[in-house]
């Protein structure tokens, strides 16, 4: 399951992140909080597909689908 | 002169700090990515640089490579006395992460380093506490929690910056070798752990507020509604404060040239200072309500949860939902706009955004849409009997130049050679607490706007209407016709007679490439010279009376919404795209396109 499939409401722990992200990105994503073994919960989803709002440590992030299911959970 | 620099995680409220210390006045506002080029200020005898804010060292977007490159330029420079590092205390562990890297580098460089833990306001708001001098010990620096909004230990850091800068020696963090190689994250984390508050409260009000804005039915309507309750109150808030200001110019005229008496000198107060430069002056509350609006959207959050909105729509068209926040300051001004796209990750969209923020329309086409506005809607007529027509035509002017955006947008999504899916950077945008606008930052960036509309245009428009007024009114007694104005205007005629327009509307028009202002005091001057009675109130009223045909009208508000008519946005665009063949290309597209778009509507409306 990637962060993309998460529903809303839901907690889940960051797995990893996949390697088909540019390095840039991913190391700016371990930055932002989504390491392994991190909670995230799922604040809401967006209609057509829209970005998806997720809260990590102290911070809301909104994240695009291309970049959402390349985040694993576990 | 010694230089203090201020870095830190986006809208971690840097610039309002450096604003309360240099006394300027940069831009604050409530989403990550408002400043996107260095600035400097003033400070006693020190130079203070407000940086743009970024996440990390390791750069995705324009801005943040401006900043890190400019950041290790101020490493090896000997004037870089300290580097202030700006927390957001209620995101201690996310701001931290940006610090600590900044804290070792400075260690290595040998650069005395303090942090200021900012929003210290909010931390209290909540009942909540922030053990200082713990984390001070734990991060082996100084640390002072402040607020540069609520001023709460503002005059303590302010005293203590003098001495901090002219030790930079007994500053050099204190940190041990083996610290510097420790995980940087790690580290955030423990320390986030054991200082940073419980932000829980803070994120369930946010959510609150989020379920209402961010609805999936609701919040799309929400985004409809402030957008069109923004560019319809640019037409009914001001309205009243116009009239009174045309009423004042009117009143200023009448006493003047009764000092002046008859002759050539009330005849040119009353063409081109009152006639041109007064016409022009009536706009400036406009300018002002759609500063003040703007503003208030800025500072409340909301812009970041409109990009969110906007993201997926957006993405249809070649753009980001970045391209949201640059395109709708585009409304106020297309410069800093345009060098605002730096925030868009994404090097094919920000070029995309860049291109396209010319249509939208600036408030230096709000002189030339309200004046034929005014000429050619009926006052009192409304629609669905609550919007008021001219309203809602204002509205409309400003939808067709998004929609011409879009348009063209599109055909650029298309036409731009593609990038793999890994060099395009994706959207991760930061959704901000929400706040109550400041008024301080609010209230001088809406003067200022007004003061920086007339400093801007009124000096041009003073020169082009004398200088109009002088061609138009000699050789004297034969009318403007026969003048050596009407000589010039004949020849271009021809040009802008498929437009319905006569050489007057013509020669305003090519004025106005020196600034889209011009547009109104050149005609102010033109239509002065010409009348018979000397009537200064209401320009409109004058061109109602010389007659100006609903179709070559509503051609011509077409045609300022999609020409390029300014030479500084094409200036900027070739300073940001690096390239002036973009530039130029576009000033000549856009030129075509709008004198087509114009040709067209004369044709069929007639
Ligand atoms: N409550 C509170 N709000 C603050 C404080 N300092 C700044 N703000 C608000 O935080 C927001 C961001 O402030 P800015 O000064 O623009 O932040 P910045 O760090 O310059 O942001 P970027 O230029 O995007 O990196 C604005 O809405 C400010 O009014 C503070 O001490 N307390
Ligand atoms: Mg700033």
């Amino acid at each position: 399951m990637t962060l993309w499939d998460i529903k809303v409401k839901q907690i889940a722990q960051i797995h990893s992140l996949s390697s088909m992200l540019s390095s840039a990105v991913s190391q700016r994503l371990d930055e932002m909080g989504f390491n392994p073994g991190q909670n995230v919960i799922c604040l809401r989803r967006s209609p057509l597909k829209g970005p998806v709002v997720v809260q990590i440590g102290d911070s809301v992030y909104s994240l695009e689908q291309n970049v959402a299911n390349k985040i694993q959970l576990a | 002169m010694k230089k203090i620099i201020l870095v830190g995680k986006p809208n971690c409220g840097k610039s309002l700090l450096f604003n309360q210390l240099t006394g300027l006045r940069q831009k604050v506002a409530n989403f990550p990515g408002v400043t996107v080029e260095l600035k400097s200020g003033q400070f006693k005898q020190f130079e203070v640089v407000d940086f743009p804010g970024t996440y990390s060292l390791q750069t995705l977007s324009r801005d943040e490579e401006i900043a890190i490159s400019k950041l290790h330029e101020s490493l090896l420079d000997d004037d870089t006395a300290l580097m202030v590092c700006v927390l957001d205390a209620t995101r201690l562990e996310r701001s931290l992460v940006f610090g600590l890297q900044v804290q070792q580098l400075a260690k290595k460089h040998n650069k005395a380093v303090v942090f200021v833990l900012n929003m210290i306001d909010e931390v209290q708001r909540y009942g909540l506490k922030i053990d200082t001098d713990g984390l001070q010990q734990a991060l082996g620096s100084p640390v002072f929690a402040l607020s540069a909004k609520a001023l709460v230990g503002l005059a303590e850091f302010q005293q203590a910056l003098p001495e901090l800068a002219d030790n930079p020696q007994q500053h050099i963090p204190d940190i041990s070798e083996e610290t510097t190689q420790l995980n940087v994250l790690q580290q955030a984390k423990t320390l986030g752990q054991t200082y940073g508050i419980n932000v829980d409260v803070m994120l369930k009000k946010q959510n609150r507020i989020d379920n209402f804005l961010l609805n999936n039915v609701f919040g799309g309507l929400a985004f409809l509604f402030i957008m069109f309750f923004l560019f319809q109150s640019v037409f009914t808030w001001a309205n009243p404060l116009m009239d009174g200001v045309e009423a004042l110019v009117g009143e200023l005229a009448a006493v003047v040239t009764s000092f002046t008496g008859e002759g050539i000198v009330t005849d040119f107060l009353n063409d081109a200072i009152f006639g041109g430069v007064g016409a022009f002056i009536t706009f400036v509350p406009q300018i002002m309500v759609l500063t003040l609006i703007i503003g208030l959207l800025e500072d409340s959050g909301y812009l970041a949860r409109a990009a969110l909105i906007c993201h997926k729509p957006l993405s249809y068209f070649g753009l980001s939902g970045r391209s949201f926040i640059p395109y709708l300051s585009g409304h106020a001004c297309a410069i800093p706009a345009i060098m605002a796209a730096r925030t868009i990750e994404s090097p094919r969209k920000r070029l995309i955004t860049m291109m396209t923020i010319p249509l939208m329309s600036c408030s230096a086409r709000l002189p030339v849409y309200a004046l034929l506005i005014a000429v050619l809607i009926p006052e009192d007529h409304t629609v669905l009997g609550i919007f008021n027509l001219q309203g809602v035509t204002f509205f409309g002017l400003y939808l067709f130049g998004i929609l011409m955006a879009l348009v063209v947008s599109i055909v650029m999504k298309h036409a731009l050679p593609q990038q793999d899916d890994k060099s395009d950077m994706p959207f991760i945008l930061e959704l901000p607490t929400y706040r109550l606008p400041h008024w301080k930052p609010l209230s001088q960036r809406v003067l200022n706007s007004g003061k920086q509309f007339i400093k801007r245009a009124a000096p041009v428009i003073f020169v082009v209407s004398v200088v109009i007024w002088f061609l138009g009114y000699f050789p004297q007694g034969g009318g403007l016709q026969n003048s050596w104005l009407g000589t010039i205007g004949h020849v271009i005629e021809p040009v802008f007679a498929p437009l319905g327009l006569d050489w007057r509307y013509g020669v305003a028009i090519l004025m106005s490439f020196a600034a889209r202002e011009v547009f109104v005091g050149a005609l102010g001057t033109m239509l002065g010279i010409d009348g018979a009675d000397e009537n200064i109130g209401g320009l409109a009223a004058q061109i109602q009376a010389d007659g100006l045909a609903l179709g070559a009208g509503i051609g011509l508000l077409l045609f300022y919404v999609v020409a390029l008519q300014c030479v500084a946005t094409v200036a900027v665009l070739r300073a940001e795209t690096g390239k002036s063949r973009i530039a130029w290309g576009l000033f000549a597209l856009y030129g075509v396109l709008a004198y087509f778009i114009a040709m067209t509507t004369y044709q069929i409306i007639g």
